[in-house]
């Protein structure tokens, strides 16, 4: 891991001292084991970790000498001073870090042939590089039984422990879920929670990545590979938007487990994971994952080759007749714009949409100068205007956690409550009403101000985004969006819509639709998707995971995921970072770039590029979001994308009146909800179904109580969730969870995902 | 070249055919081999049964010609395969790729595998030159003689 902090060397406010006889200088405030690794030389160190605050100086194993101070001193918690003389070589240092590691190994167990850290163990390779080489101790070890289950997903052998503190302090202090504690003193101590139960939470794999022993490892990666058997891959998270870098371990083909980058992007994710981007990837190899191309002919279903399969649809696309595309928010950008030129040149005239919120008006706010994640943590003020980032977008919580900690104001504006809401002062909005709730904000003065929107809830009601914008702009704040989709803000770089193709369906206007990683019978405006879907003749699907759409296709070609093709996603702070192929696709599967320009050959427009780079060059030379980048400007941390093109927040309409009679929907997220932790067998313990919450006195208003079923119903559909009543939600709406598979809540929403109204009914 | 050089020739020719001959009847005689001849690997377990291999592929990482698989699984109280709380589900050994440089056998922490002196592996086909860890924990069939260290 990223052990030490990055040090600007050349930065202002130099000082000078003395470091193993060299005269050397480093930046005022710099803690003295990052200046020397910046130097060129290495402290050893186990319980530093510059990200989760103030050093504390647990583990002793950074003693230096420096002059003139008694005894040694531990060099990650002093900070440089003008003229100090260190010396991290000399004898006495030397005896020192000797001494610790000799009593740090004490009650070690050493069993690294069958520990999982072994190969990639700090303790191990420090052990090697500074140890004495050799213990005095004779005596019987400390022996708990082992492994103990932290949780569902993370095992606890607390004999290997070396009470670093770390895992504690980022649960205390980054995380903030207060759970994990040290018990007892002495050989005695070992890591639990406070409570006694599970350790879970949204950030919790993220004490395996920071534990620098073997005390907390990973439970579905368990005894899967050693650091020899493997590749690692670094690549970004294809389930939120956020962009969060990731680096996928492979072995054998597949993905054997997702953790942070060693060296992490400070300006996104900054390391830490959410517990979905690092375990969902055993949906990777879900039953419901397609392996082999099918085309369906009178009702009977035969598998074919891939060839075949893309002939097949070539076929069926070639025959006349007008042709809709759909991609879905999952595709990467080099699909979106193959797709469009697919759609340009082979099927003249076709339509083409991405699967995803509309957005007209956001364009004032999303015009408004944006900030990277990164930048929260130096806010004087952050304002949260609806949405629910703790599940949605989950890293956005450590940063906005992270800057309260710094002394930063939050302010939550929104429908909905979250867990970011106690952070800092909470304003309540009545559904449809946030423009309201916007202008009636008053917000303190701050050096600098950060403004993180919900695309879904703005896009809902325009009013609102642009008082928003007005505000953004007054103050000279920064914005950023928290986007819905994983690849939205790429695919609107490439100019798709997100209507067009629904209402030429509805109309009787398309004859073929091809669906690409789209599937719109299980998003919002799945019941006008359903009776567009049934006006179109032929059905082609691109696709990674069977869905309603896939089984009444003609022609389905599995797609790779995003763990297994080369490919561009934009955050949605609008970074353009690459997808890096790590795993294979299954031998009935490729990449969706490879299929369309199989699809484009095949239809006699062949593009002039045979690979995912060239076509991205492609892109980019054609689309000027996207100008300037290429595969290489983008490197191993991302490149930004042009900005929007500025949009006057003024001349807006007022609210969008919801359509239909009841309570107003608020529709609300859960992190383990969706079908991407639904799909993993790892997170089967947290992983949530879909609720209707209601405040009691709505419950009691309505005659339906605490666990009951209701029936849900608005213009578009109705679906059936169980009730919970919660006083913490207010009275006058209905929360219900979407995004989990089955539950069938988006039927209840239009495909814009504009307000509506529900009717609550006992089934 | 005079009648001398062939009476030399013809000399050893008749001195050699009173001599007993230096090849032997291979294969139905064999040449004992060194007892630190390097042949074939064996795996070992414990006196109660257990494998002595937890699994910890140390010996894929020192194996020179990448010709070791290991795939390790959990010891359970109903599967308890070694004394570790790992053991090897898979251990695999190419012996067509392999080198004989018994690095495996230095690396392994928990001395379970060794080179063994046998050596006649020849099969009909490359797939069968992938022997199992059930083929590695039994004894070769075919055993070869070993001749005492210092003659």
């Amino acid at each position: 891991m990223a052990d030490y902090a990055p040090v600007d060397l050349t930065a202002e406010g130099q000082v000078e001292f003395e470091l193993n006889g060299r005269r050397v200088s480093a930046p005022a405030g710099t803690m003295l084991v990052d200046a020397a690794y910046a130097l060129g030389v290495e402290v050893p160190i186990f319980c530093y970790e510059p990200r989760l605050g103030a050093p504390i100086g647990a583990c002793r194993m950074c003693l230096v000498e420096i002059e003139g101070m008694r005894g040694l001193q531990t060099a990650c918690s002093t900070p440089v001073q003008p003229d100090m003389v260190v010396r991290t070589n000399s004898d006495i240092a030397k005896d020192g870090q000797d001494g610790v590691l000799e009593f740090l190994l004490e009650n070690h167990p050493l069993d690294c042939p069958v520990c999982d850290k072994g190969g990639e163990c700090p303790l191990q390779d420090r052990t090697f590089r500074f140890g004495p080489g050799r213990t005095r101790f004779v005596e019987a070890k400390r022996h708990f039984p082992k492994p103990l289950d932290l949780s569902s997903v993370i095992a606890l052998d607390r004999e290997r422990c070396i009470s670093c503190y770390r895992c504690v302090r980022f649960s205390q202090d980054v995380a903030e879920d207060k759970a994990l504690v040290m018990q007892e003193r002495g050989a005695a101590a070992e890591i639990a929670t406070l409570t006694g139960d599970q350790y879970e939470g949204r950030f919790t794999g993220n004490v395996i990545d920071i534990c620098p022993v073997g005390a907390l490892t990973s439970i579905p990666y368990r005894f899967t590979a050693r650091p020899w058997d493997v590749t690692n891959t670094p690549s970004i998270c294809g389930h939120d938007a956020t962009g969060t870098n990731v680096e996928l371990t492979l072995r054998e083909g597949h993905v054997a487990r997702v953790t942070a980058r060693p060296e992490p992007n400070y300006a996104v994710e900054e390391g830490w994971l959410s517990d979905l981007s690092r375990f969902a990837y055993e949906g990777n190899r879900a039953p419901d994952r397609l392996t082999a191309p099918l085309i369906r002919d009178d009702g009977r279903v035969k598998e074919a080759s891939l060839d075949d399969a893309v002939d097949a649809a070539a076929l069926v696309l070639g025959r006349g007749g007008r042709v809709g595309i759909l991609v879905g928010p999952t595709a990467t950008v080099e699909e979106g714009f193959l797709a469009q030129e697919l759609a340009r040149t082979a099927l003249g005239g076709a339509r083409i949409q991405r699967l995803g919120i509309p957005g007209a008006g956001l364009d004032a706010i999303r015009s408004q100068p944006r900030a990277e994640l990164g930048d929260i943590d130096g806010a004087g003020l952050v304002v949260i205007v609806g949405g629910d980032p703790p599940n949605q977008q989950s890293i956005v919580e450590l940063r906005v956690r992270k800057a309260r900690r710094r002394g930063a104001a939050v302010i939550t504006v929104g429908p909905r409550p979250h867990a970011l809401e106690p952070v800092g002062t909470a304003v309540r909005s009545e559904p449809g009403r946030l423009a309201a709730a916007i202008a009636a904000l008053d917000l303190p003065e701050a050096a600098s101000t950060i403004v993180l929107w919900d695309e879904a809830d703005l896009a809902a009601e325009p009013d609102a985004a642009g008082a928003l914008a007005r505000i953004v702009g007054d103050r000279g704040a920064s914005q950023i969006e928290l986007g819905a989709d994983v690849n939205g803000a790429g695919l609107r770089a490439l100019g798709l819509g997100a209507g067009d193709v629904l209402e030429a369906a509805a109309a009787g206007e398309i004859d073929t639709l091809l669906t690409i990683h789209a599937d719109p019978l299980d998003g919002p405006g799945a019941a006008d998707w359903g009776w567009a879907l049934g006006r179109v003749r032929a059905r082609i699907a691109i696709a990674a995971y069977a869905s309603a759409v896939t089984d009444a296709s003609t022609v389905v070609i599995p797609a790779a995921t995003h763990y297994e093709t080369d490919g561009v996603y934009v955050s949605m702070t609008g970074r353009a970072q690459r997808l890096r192929p790590g795993a294979t696709a299954p031998a009935g599967a490729a990449p969706g770039w490879e299929l369309l320009i199989a699809l484009a050959h095949r239809l006699g427009a062949p593009p002039p590029y045979r690979s995912a780079a060239r076509a991205f060059a492609a892109a980019a030379a054609a689309r000027p979001a996207l100008a300037g980048l290429d595969y290489d400007v983008i490197g191993v941390l991302g490149a930004p994308v042009a900005a929007v093109t500025p949009v006057s927040p003024n001349g807006v309409n007022g609210p969008r009146e919801a359509a239909g009679t009841g309570l107003p929907l608020v529709t609300t997220t859960r992190i383990f909800g969706n079908a991407a932790a639904h799909r993993s067998e790892a997170l089967a313990s947290v992983r949530t179904g879909a609720e209707l919450v209601l405040n009691p006195a709505e419950g009691e208003r309505l005659g339906i109580a605490d666990g009951a079923r209701a029936r849900l119903r608005s213009p578009h559909g109705e679906c059936i969730l169980a009730v919970r009543l919660a006083a913490d939600h207010p009275a006058g709406a209905a929360f219900a969870t979407t995004g989990v598979p089955g539950a069938g809540v988006e039927r209840l929403l239009p495909a814009d995902r504009g307000p509506v109204n529900v009717e609550i009914e006992a089934p | 070249m005079g009648l001398d050089d062939s009476l030399k020739g013809f000399a050893i020719t008749f001195r050699q055919m009173l001599r007993k001959p230096e090849t032997i009847g291979y294969p139905e005689r064999k040449t004992p081999v060194f007892p630190r001849f390097r042949g074939r690997h064996r795996l070992w377990t414990h006196d109660n049964g257990l494998e002595k291999c937890v699994g910890c592929s140390l010996c894929v990482a020192a194996c020179p010609a990448d010709c070791i698989r290991v795939v390790a699984e959990e010891n359970t109280p109903e599967n308890r395969v070694s004394s570790g709380e790992r053991y090897a589900r898979i251990y695999e050994i190419n012996m067509a790729r392999c080198i004989f440089c018994g690095y495996c056998e230095v690396a392994c922490p928990f001395d379970a595998i060794t080179l063994e002196n046998e050596y006649e592996m020849s099969e009909r086909t490359r797939g069968d030159l992938l022997y199992t860890k059930d083929m590695l924990l039994a004894p070769h069939p075919k055993p070869v003689p070993v001749r005492s260290e210092v003659p």
